[in-house]
């Protein structure tokens, strides 16, 4: 060991410090700029069409480079709101419904408002698209890439063979067909029924279809006369008709039941009712076991007053507060939510687009689709009400109703004390939102 | 570390080769310190981008995370991270999930540890005997410690589960069940279930830490036992356990803290429900901080740490009272 040693470490040390504290900058010499860009609700299919349609950008845009993040699924929006609170290293966003709530209130998401103002993507958007990008003061976090909305996927052959011409169009009618095709000893159960993870939102479909005629179409958990959907007479019906479901149409272990098992039990040929989104005809179209003249869609159930309510879902490209380059940020918003870049992302992944024009497609009317274009057809039958998944404890509260239909599905819980609990539980939040 | 060995005798000091005004410096010593002082700076030297890598990643974390622990630290509205003593603690303590969680992390570490250690011993026994295809039985044998946690959660969701998993094929064809077992519906049969999955794991463990140190007892000892008439059972419980009891209480110890630290297997089969019935402290913890409250899942955290570090004291002080050598 020598003074010589003693220096080449301290220069390593230096230098390997040095390096890690790098590859922070966005910007080059020659002006090119680069955007980072985060997904959340990454897939190796998905990232592999973002490239392409990054691709497609970088060509339009030679001074723009975008680097693309795509963090596991399962910890993305930890992620995200890790590098979203350290203020820098992203510039473009997956921003989910659930999401935009505590990270608008955190100040994390720049208001692309301004910036998009002459924009003229707003004139091509879906009233519900429009509605979605902005909050109630007129901000926008984000443009929706698509939604996420349900329909009932039912085997043609099975309810046949009970004896039914039709698909169930009210939730009574399909305990009813759901209960003629169960027969245990067969393994075939009726109803794929979800009683695992986000068992909620299968809950409130079936009671803001009892309520929806009174349903404040801009909050989906409140009446028009300001109380919540849980404190409805008719949401105790709802509820009963759902249980009722569980106990005569559906396998016992769906207590536990999340998305994967829900469609493996109908792409596995031993379930004869799913709702599920749209994103569930891609997998069902590979499956081995059912063909696809065995299977189709109809529309979202109704309750006793014949109309439904469609609980949307959606996500789309917002632009972090802290980026260097937020005009470059927007620009490619704009460019994901346009055109031939926007109607290929919703088509790939099986989404409800955000453009009329795309909604015109004949991809749309046609198969497993056409149930959404009848939705869309009706809105009188069909209302569609914005479910409160942007307010910041949403996260908080679908764990706790999770577990509380459970405990119903268990019979540690009453039916009538979910619903007091649920009603309880939204009237203080608001409470406190307004206080 | 070869566990379970005597100490090694003291090693006779020797002076190097050289003069023996090498070995001691003329100069009262200074020559020497002021090797050590370069030497000394040299390694720092070289250390000192692990350590500062350490203390940014691993250190500064644990310290700002615990400070959370005192703060109304909650994703959803950062805009109020004020100082609230241990109001999240007692929001842990006065949680009605509290006592399941607690009670469910018991049995969670003991009923996954016990035949973990029994299975693992057996393999390790059966491994040391020299047979054909010994390496062949022995990769596949500590495989599944390869396979990351959540993967074998989801692979033990659809073994158990109770229409289409294989589990209750197999029972019913055996004819041990009449109808399906709706082993993840129930929080019982659940817990079993997740408890199964981690044994298979984790018996692994045991297995190569056992094996390693039953390869350290010398022969002769088997030898010198079987000319004195000792049988078989003699032989375990007066020679090999002992000699390797270090190790196993190292590797029990190990074990117990991450087990108790495993949400993986957990998150993976269960989700912790039905009913939030199958959740231990740290599968909680996470959920907690799902939902956004990083205060309160920090003090759970602190309250992990503590426990696990009382848990440590008190096991290497008992097992070093009665003997044990490391």
């Amino acid at each position: 060991m020598n003074r010589r040693n003693t220096v080449v470490a301290l220069g390593l040390a230096l230098g390997l410090t040095a390096t890690g504290c790098s590859a922070m900058g966005g910007g080059s010499a020659d002006g090119t700029v680069t955007l980072n860009m985060v997904e959340s609700l990454t897939n190796p299919a998905r990232t592999e069409l973002l490239q392409r349609l990054i691709g497609d950008f970088e060509k339009q845009n030679p001074k723009i480079k975008v680097n693309l993040v795509s963090p596991p699924t399962a910890q993305a929006d930890q992620k995200i709101q890790q590098m979203l609170q350290s203020g820098s290293g992203v510039d473009t966003v997956e921003v989910r419904d659930i999401t935009v709530g505590p990270w608008s209130n955190n100040k994390w998401l720049h208001d692309m408002g301004p910036d998009l103002k002459g924009w003229p993507g707003w004139s091509q958007l879906t009233e519900n698209a429009a509605a979605a990008a902005k909050d109630e003061e007129g901000r926008t976090y984000f443009v929706p890439y698509g939604f996420y909305g349900l329909s009932l996927f039912y085997r043609k052959d099975l309810i046949a063979e009970a004896g039914y011409d039709k698909p169930p169009g009210t939730w009574d009618e399909l305990l009813q067909q759901a209960s003629s095709v169960q027969d245990k000893a067969k393994r075939r159960y009726g109803y794929a029924f979800r009683g695992g993870p986000n068992a909620v939102s299968n809950v409130t479909a079936v009671i803001e279809a009892y309520v929806a005629d009174r349903i404040d179409p801009a909050d989906g958990y409140r009446l028009t006369d300001g109380s919540t959907i849980f404190s409805a007479p008719e949401a105790a019906e709802a509820l009963k008709t759902y249980i009722e479901i569980f106990k005569k149409a559906a396998p016992p272990s769906s207590v536990a039941w999340g998305y994967p098992e829900m469609v493996e039990g109908f792409s596995n040929g031993s379930t004869a009712f799913l709702l599920q989104d749209p994103e569930v005809i891609a997998t069902l179209r590979k499956s081995k076991a059912i063909k696809e003249e065995q299977w189709t869609t109809a529309p979202l159930l109704a309750g006793p007053g014949g109309k439904a309510v469609q609980p949307l879902a959606t996500a789309g490209w917002g632009v972090a507060k802290g980026s260097k380059h937020k005009a470059q940020a927007v620009k490619l918003v704009e460019f994901l939510s346009e055109g031939e870049a926007s109607t290929t992302f919703a088509q790939e992944n099986s989404l409800v687009p955000i453009l009329k024009e795309a909604a015109e497609d004949s991809f749309y009317k046609t198969g497993p689709w056409a149930s959404y274009v009848t939705m869309n057809e009706n809105p009188d039958r069909y209302l569609t009400a914005t479910q409160p998944r942007d307010v910041p404890w949403f996260t908080e509260w679908t764990q706790k109703a999770d577990a509380d239909v459970q405990r119903v599905l268990l019979g540690k819980m009453t039916q009538e004390q979910l619903l007091a609990d649920w009603d309880a539980y939204w009237t203080a939040k608001r409470k406190s939102e307004k206080s | 570390m070869r566990a379970g060995t005597a100490p090694p005798a003291p090693e006779k000091v020797r002076p190097r080769s050289g003069s023996p005004r090498r070995a001691q410096p003329a100069d009262g010593g200074r020559r020497k310190r002021e090797f050590t002082t370069r030497r000394g700076l040299t390694i720092a030297a070289f250390m000192a981008p692990a350590a500062l890598f350490v203390a940014f990643f691993t250190y500064y974390p644990m310290i700002a995370g615990s400070q959370m622990a005192f703060r109304n630290w909650n994703l959803s509205d950062l805009t109020d991270t004020s100082f609230v003593g241990f109001g999240n603690f007692k929001a842990v303590f006065g949680d009605p999930l509290w006592g399941t969680v607690l009670s469910n992390t018991a049995l969670w570490v003991v009923a996954s540890i016990v035949p973990q250690l029994v299975i693992g011993f057996a393999l390790a026994l059966w491994l040391r005997r020299r047979f054909r295809f010994r390496g062949l039985y022995q990769a596949l044998i500590f495989f599944p410690w390869a396979i990351s946690g959540f993967l074998i959660g989801i692979l033990f969701r659809w073994m158990f589960n109770s229409e289409f998993g294989v589990v209750n094929d197999l029972l019913m064809k055996a004819s041990l069940i009449d109808e399906p077992v709706a082993w993840l519906a129930d929080p019982k049969t659940a817990m079993v279930a997740i408890i199964v999955a981690n044994i298979w794991y984790g018996v692994t463990f045991f297995a190569i830490m056992i094996l390693a140190a039953l390869q350290s007892i010398p022969d002769e000892i088997y030898e010198a036992a079987a000319l004195d008439g000792a049988g078989k059972v003699r032989t375990l419980f007066q020679i090999t356990i002992p000699y390797i009891r270090a190790t196993l209480a190292l590797t029990v110890l190990l074990r117990v803290i991450w087990i108790f630290n495993f949400p993986d297997i957990i998150f993976g089969t269960t989700g912790g429900g039905p009913n939030n019935e199958t959740h231990i402290v740290t599968t909680w913890m996470i959920t907690i901080m799902q939902q956004g409250d990083y205060g309160r899942a920090s003090a759970l955290g602190l309250l992990i740490v503590a426990g696990l570090l009382l848990f440590s004291v008190f096991y290497l002080t008992a097992t070093k009272e009665k003997g044990v050598r490391r």
